[in-house]
């Protein structure tokens, strides 16, 4: 390797395997090997030898992940921040296009069927908000906090109107999604406590509109359940039970890989996307649950790093906002099969299955790994 | 590892920030942490065994479909109890010899139960319960029972079972029930989604006949039970964990609605005997003269008991390839030329529109040459004279190729069209046909040809282009008997909710009424009653054609009629039909009402391959009256009507008909007789 000094700083030009940031890439390499293993016990139950469709192709996903991810690693994310409006507006025309030519699944209008793929723009609108807040905001110093002006264009269009179209779909998962994403990156950059105080006001507010003129019955009944699952006992309520059977009866240890009673029988249900926890916790036991736990923490705990590190307050925010995104689906996610949120149809990052929750995640972590790359100036 | 020192200035801002967010981490790590120590560590133990010992399961109970009544409260359609025997995959130890022991048990190979398993296994998954047979008996059950001490996985089911007592009595009609395919599913769920109801594959639904048009009605709202059951599938006692809550215990099935039809079980029952008992094909219909649907036959037929477990695919196969199509509903789903049953609607056509009046004699020789072509009469010789009474009486043709060329296509049309020929009835049966009575306008524009006058010939005598069926004449001979209303026929009568309380009901409906100004047809009392009386004399008189079903007590009214099934040709008219081979001979058809003066009852019969409708299909018709006026006229059963009628003064259409008067000339067309 060739050593060149300028202006008498010791600086290395560094070659692209020793400039990638293995801090990061090691614990998402280790969670999706997990995500892997228990893919394929969620998949093949007692008694199936051949391979099943679904772990196969999570596999290619992977794979094509990781292409996503290198490509977006090597772009400089200022190129990202600098077209951040574009793909923002293209983004918002996508979900557009949804309300009219979109496929109609569950009930709910989601998806654009490009032929080769189903597309849904409302996944990857949580990057474009994530890019847009930080162009905008790192344009700006708001040492003292933001205040009703400066938040009005961030939070009423730049979220609100995805927000709103995302939960006219509707898709009420996702569209809160968004607005928690962008709230966590606004909170971050710091807003007046006189505001919080007020927002919260307006939340519970919100709130009590919503549930009298916005949301649909099937949602309702989805809160309805989660403060009493015994309304429910044969939908939700019964998930939740089972999933709580799950986790529990792995005990310290697990019940071991592919043994696990509750997920081999027909008692989870969507074991390989929105429950994989679940299978996980009760084949590798406490040990085990802790440990993906604790994998998580220390991606996070990096990113908090590339964060702190970053060479501007773009690539800060970039990093918050991929690490918010992350953040709150693995709560979400976690909270509802141990028992502690209400079921909702939110899958774990990294984990559970899923071709385009691979290629959108991957991306985003892409663009944290370019913010990583580039605290060397060369 | 070296930073660039003079860009994190900018990041500085965000320092104290981060602390914050290293907190909400720290919590959400400790709370998952406390979580899964609780759940896992403390509670574990007792979870774990749970899990091992324990689960908990739901499972459907049926809901029992409603019960079919005739008009009476006869039971038509019904359920029974049964037991069926299933097989949880993911329960058995070992496929190989549970299986030789249930075969023992049940009388069935091994390799045969094998094989049930591995293609349910392939359609549904591994972990659903695979039904290996139904409808137990007393000694097989018993035998199971042991068995379940052995073996894991094997489990004994209540079931309901659809049951027919009627068998192959009006299969057609009353339909069938199966279970629901995997393919099936979605595009039912699709349909039914604004419903509210989700249906589950192997649910049952009815597939054709009335259990497929009422089967929203008929059909119930399942139940669930949720139980604790082992790691062997065996049914747990109680909630020992606790963990079932309110969540634990059966909601009950829902049964569904009863159905009442206004059909009569004995009327029914009797048309079925005279299809039986003569070995006719083919199918039969009575109403009421309002449109209730009396008895509704189809022929030959199957059991649609077999359907209710699964039919077998060879009889399948033997059903779907009979030439007799024993699966068709045949009074609506079959339509044939009408034949000389037409004849009494051109007569009306041709005295309302003028061409005769009820006095008009025609000349009726054996044979009419019209353009190149000679049309011929049934009867060599022909008929002489005759008016409209005596031609329909005797079923002239001559007389009817001679209204054919006066009226023309056209006026034909309108009239046949209003009596409902070529015209779906309104029946709620699934899958009526159409038929067809053609117009030069629908002959222009879906052949593309001009209406050629020889046609009106064929029309006339109900051969050429008309297609129809047992039901279209029968309400159209009813809407002649009642001298104007064309009715809808139906037959449900009411929905019954729990405790048989009244839900909706059905009442009878004028669907046009001939005399009314929207008809714009120019028919006059006069004009119902001379054709009526022909129709009278068809069966009552001394030349009718169906003379030989003539009653005691009732005078019946209606018209013979025979339908070619090969092509026509002069030559074949008087070959005998009963020599050629049976799929070849020709349909009979015999239309009416009875009484002749005041129908209370009206009829349809096609009887397919029987040569002729005067002994094929009359004596059904002939059934169902006797049955209607035992049942609900037995006081008619003492009278002699043709006594009563000798002792009246002779009728006055009958005086000008014998009055041998010579016969008038046709106003119009090239006609010239043999």
């Amino acid at each position: 390797m060739l050593g060149v000094g300028i202006q008498g700083a010791q600086l290395e030009e560094r070659g692209f395997f020793r400039k990638l940031d293995w801090n990061f890439i090691l614990p998402l390499l280790v969670l999706q090997v997990i995500g892997i293993i228990n893919l394929y016990s969620a998949t093949h139950g007692f008694g199936s030898d051949s391979t099943d469709r679904l772990f196969i192709s999570q596999l290619f996903w992977l794979l094509k992940g990781w292409i996503v991810f290198l490509i977006v690693t090597l772009i400089d994310y200022q190129f990202f921040i600098r077209l951040a409006y574009v793909i923002y507006g293209l983004n918002l025309l996508a979900l557009i296009a949804v309300i009219f030519v979109g496929k109609v699944a569950l009930g709910a209008q989601r998806w654009l069927d490009l032929g080769f793929f189903a597309y849904q723009p409302s996944e990857s609108m949580k990057l474009c908000i994530i890019l847009v807040l930080a162009r905008h905001l790192s344009q700006r110093s708001f040492a003292d906090g933001m205040g009703i002006k400066d938040l009005l264009l961030p939070l009423g269009a730049v979220i609100g109107v995805p927000f709103l179209i995302t939960a006219e779909q509707p898709d009420l998962g996702t569209a809160m999604m968004l607005l928690i994403i962008g709230s966590s990156i606004l909170f971050f950059v710091k807003i007046r406590r006189s505001i919080l105080v007020a927002l919260a006001v307006l939340g519970i507010f919100s709130a009590t509109g919503a549930w009298f003129f916005g949301l649909r019955d099937y949602q309702k009944h989805r809160i309805y359940t989660f403060l009493d699952p015994n309304q429910d006992p044969r939908g939700k309520g019964y998930n939740s039970i089972q999933s709580r059977i799950a986790v529990g009866s792995g005990q310290v240890f697990g019940k071991g890989f592919r043994k696990g009673t509750q997920s081999q029988l027909e008692f989870l249900p969507e074991r390989h996307t929105d429950f994989i926890y679940s299978v996980l916790s009760e084949e590798f036991g406490f040990v085990g649950s802790m440990f993906t736990l604790s994998i998580f923490g220390l991606l996070f705990f990096t990113m908090m790093r590339i964060a702190q590190h970053a060479r501007d307050k773009a690539g800060a925010i970039i990093t918050v906002g991929v690490m918010a995104a992350l953040f709150w689906h693995m709560l979400i996610n976690v909270g509802m099969v141990i028992g502690l949120l209400p079921i909702v149809g939110v899958p774990l990052p990294l984990l559970s299955y899923g071709g385009s929750n691979m290629l959108t995640t991957m991306a985003a972590l892409g663009m944290v790994s370019s913010v990583s790359y580039r605290k060397y100036l060369f | 590892m070296s930073y660039l020192p003079g860009n994190e200035l900018e990041v500085k801002e965000y320092q104290p920030r981060f602390r914050l967010l290293y907190l909400i981490m720290g919590i959400t790590f400790g709370v998952f942490f406390i979580r899964l120590w609780y759940l896992q560590v403390l509670q574990g133990e007792e979870l774990r065994a749970f899990s091992e010992q324990n689960s908990i399961k739901e499972s459907k109970i049926p809901a029992p479909r409603g019960i079919i009544y005739d008009r009476n409260g006869e039971v038509l359609v019904e359920n029974l109890p049964g037991f069926q025997v299933t097989l949880s995959p993911q329960y058995v130890g070992n496929l190989t010899e549970t299986a030789e022991a249930l075969g023992a048990a049940l009388n069935m190979s091994p390799q045969q139960i094998e094989g049930i398993v591995q293609r349910s296994r392939r359609v549904n998954g591994p972990f659903r319960a695979v039904r290996i047979k139904e409808n137990l008996s007393r000694e097989e059950i018993f035998n199971i029972e042991i068995l379940k001490q052995d073996y894991t996985g094997i489990d004994i089911k209540e079931t309901v079972l659809r049951s027919y007592p009627l068998r192959e009595n009006g299969a057609q009609f009353f339909g069938y029930v199966s279970e629901i395919s995997k393919r099936q599913l979605p595009r039912l769920n699709e349909r039914y989604a604004d419903r509210n109801i989700r249906f589950q594959q192997g649910d049952i639904i009815g597939t054709t006949g009335l259990e497929e048009v009422y089967d929203l009605d008929l059909r119930g709202k399942d139940g669930i039970s949720v139980s604790q059951v082992d790691a062997h599938g065996r049914e747990a006692i109680g909630d020992p964990m606790g963990l079932l809550g309110s969540m634990g215990g059966v909601t009950p099935a829902t049964p569904g609605q009863n159905i009442v039809l206004t059909i009569d079980k004995d009327i029914q029952e009797a048309a079925w005997q005279a299809f039986q008992s003569l070995g006719r094909i083919g199918g039969a219909v009575a109403m009421k003269a309002n449109g209730e649907i009396l008895a509704w036959v189809s022929a030959p037929s199957f059991d649609p008991n077999e359907f209710a477990t699964g039919i077998a695919p060879d009889l399948w196969r033997k059903l779907i390839n009979d030439p007799d199509k024993p699966l068709r509903n045949k009074p609506i789903q079959d339509h044939n030329a009408p034949g000389s049953t037409f004849k009494p609607l051109i007569a009306l056509a041709a005295l309302a529109e003028g061409a005769i009046s009820p006095n008009t004699i025609v000349s009726c020789p054996g044979a009419l040459r019209f353009g190149s072509r000679t049309y011929h009469d049934h009867l060599r010789g022909g008929h002489g004279n005759l008016n409209v009474m005596q031609a329909i009486e005797r079923s002239s043709n001559v007389f009817f190729y001679k209204m054919g060329i006066a009226l023309g296509i056209d006026p034909m049309f309108r009239y046949c069209d209003q009596l409902g020929i070529g015209r779906r009835t309104g029946i709620e049966l699934p899958r009526e046909r159409t038929g067809l009575m053609p117009s030069s306008a629908w002959k222009k524009a879906n052949i593309g040809e001009e209406w050629q006058p020889g046609e009106n010939l064929s029309v006339a005598i109900g051969q050429g282009f008309v297609l129809t069926n047992p039901l279209q004449l029968a309400v159209a001979y009813n809407a002649i008997g009642t001298e104007g209303k064309v009715v809808r026929p139906f037959v449900v009568k009411r929905v019954l909710g729990p405790d048989n309380k009244v839900l909706r009901e059905f009442e009878p409906e004028v669907l046009r009424d001939l005399n009314s100004p929207e008809a714009q047809l120019k028919i006059k009392p006069e004009h119902y009653r001379a054709v009526k009386e022909g129709l009278r004399r068809v069966v009552n008189g001394e030349a009718g054609t169906a003379r030989a079903s003539k009653l005691k007590y009732i005078e019946m009214a209606g018209k013979t009629g025979t339908s070619q099934v090969m092509g026509f040709s002069a030559d074949q008219i008087y070959a005998s039909c009963e020599a050629r081979p049976k799929h070849q001979r020709h349909h009979g058809w015999f239309i009416g009402y009875a009484p002749a003066d005041k129908p209370e009852i009206a009829f349809g019969v096609l009887a397919e391959h029987a040569c002729h409708g005067s002994s094929g299909a009359a004596p059904i018709a002939k059934a169902m009256v006797a049955a209607y006026v035992a049942k609900y006229r037995p006081e008619w059963l003492e009278r002699d009507v043709h006594k009563e009628a000798r002792e009246r003064a002779p009728r006055p259409s009958e005086a000008n008909a014998d009055a041998n008067t010579a016969p008038t000339q046709l106003p119009e067309g090239p006609i010239e007789g043999e």
